[in-house]
């Protein structure tokens, strides 16, 4: 049984290698024609010097929309096996990490470094979220990046029970997501009505209204980016922060 | 430019390896971030080899990477965040439902209450 297992994985792997080092180890020459079009043009365009940000949310504003559409549903799938659970199996059951810290069983896994800790760098891991956030036109960076930084903060700020903060409450995580969420469709369809093109950027030639454009777009994805991965990650610690 | 493909085909082979021969979900969903960080590795080192500066539009910059490929990349990590969850979120039901991480304790169980 166990050496049927290991030729089974052995001939697994040699098929898979077999199929995928010619794709890997190939040793074509990579096209140009787009990388010279968008170094030319893409400035022009969209008002974005960051490139990678003029191409997701100018040339391609659809394909990000569709990309937080997955998002969204992923979320929403994953709160819901999540939020079920929690009322099945932990009906009255508290877990460790919403507890304040007198109340708590000695050996969870939170000592007091990681209070001080995550309650001094929460508040300053927020504002490079929104730096990044903020300057995704012109500066490594972008919604979906400055977003996770954003999560990560929001983390930070429930693992501390020291900070009061309402950020940590799943009610007011997921109005924010819904509005930012609205308003990113609203904005990308309103689109349509310019003769611009089908979700394309509706300022051209004029850096600082089509950069000002780009910039709404990151806010939006910021924070429906970070709030809703904030909300899935608390509800994995488990459940409601309410304060 | 050989030894990075080398590199990166051993990191898919691990990530393969790992989700298909371990038996703990934890460690598969492990495997499974592994190889679809392999790709986005492959593909930003793909972009790279037109250029060697990063695709920031400015007066001095001559010679910039393809930006496609890295935007291309971008919904990747984002999907990949989506099936980490949400397998992630699967693996806290078994274990919740089954009390074990073990695909075949999992299987023998589900056996037995069925």
């Amino acid at each position: 049984m166990n050496k049927r297992r290991i030729f089974k994985i052995f001939l697994t792997t040699f098929i898979i290698s077999f199929t995928i080092l010619p794709i890997i180890l190939s040793n074509s020459s990579w096209p140009t024609l787009a990388r010279d079009y968008l170094f030319m043009h893409a400035f022009d365009e969209t008002g974005a010097s960051n490139t990678v940000s003029s191409i997701y949310l100018g040339y391609r504003l659809i394909d990000t929309l569709g990309e937080t559409l997955v998002l969204f549903v992923a979320i929403t799938g994953t709160m819901s096996i999540l939020l079920n659970l929690h009322k099945q199996v932990l009906q009255g059951v508290e877990t460790q990490s919403s507890l304040p810290p007198e109340k708590r069983a000695k050996n969870a896994l939170r000592t007091n470094l990681v209070e001080v800790v995550a309650s001094k760098l929460g508040p300053i891991i927020l504002l490079f979220g929104l730096y990044v956030m903020l300057y995704g036109h012109k500066s490594p960076g972008g919604g979906f990046q400055g977003g996770v930084i954003l999560a990560s903060a929001i983390v930070f700020l429930a693992l501390s029970t020291v900070v009061k903060t309402k950020l940590t409450n799943s009610n007011v995580l997921s109005r924010i997501e819904s509005i930012s969420f609205l308003s990113l469709i609203l904005v990308t369809t309103y689109v349509v009505f310019f003769p611009n093109g089908f979700f394309r950027n509706i300022a051209t030639n004029n850096s600082f209204a089509s950069a000002t454009m780009i910039i709404i777009l990151n806010i939006m994805i910021g924070l429906k980016v970070g709030t809703s991965l904030a909300v899935m990650i608390i509800a994995m610690m488990g459940g409601q922060h309410d304060y | 430019m050989i030894i990075e493909r080398i590199l990166i085909f051993l990191i898919f082979i691990t990530g393969f390896i790992g989700l298909i021969s371990m038996k703990n979900i934890i460690k598969k969903i492990i495997g499974l971030n592994l190889l679809s960080s392999s790709i986005v590795l492959l593909f930003i080192l793909e972009a790279s080899r037109i250029g060697d500066e990063a695709p920031f539009l400015d007066d001095k910059v001559q010679n910039i990477v393809d930006p496609i490929p890295q935007a291309l990349m971008l919904t990747a990590i984002v999907i990949g965040v989506c099936v980490t969850a949400l397998s992630l979120a699967m693996a806290v039901r078994l274990y919740k439902t089954t009390g074990s991480l073990d695909i075949t304790i999992i299987k023998e169980r589900l056996e037995n209450d069925c």
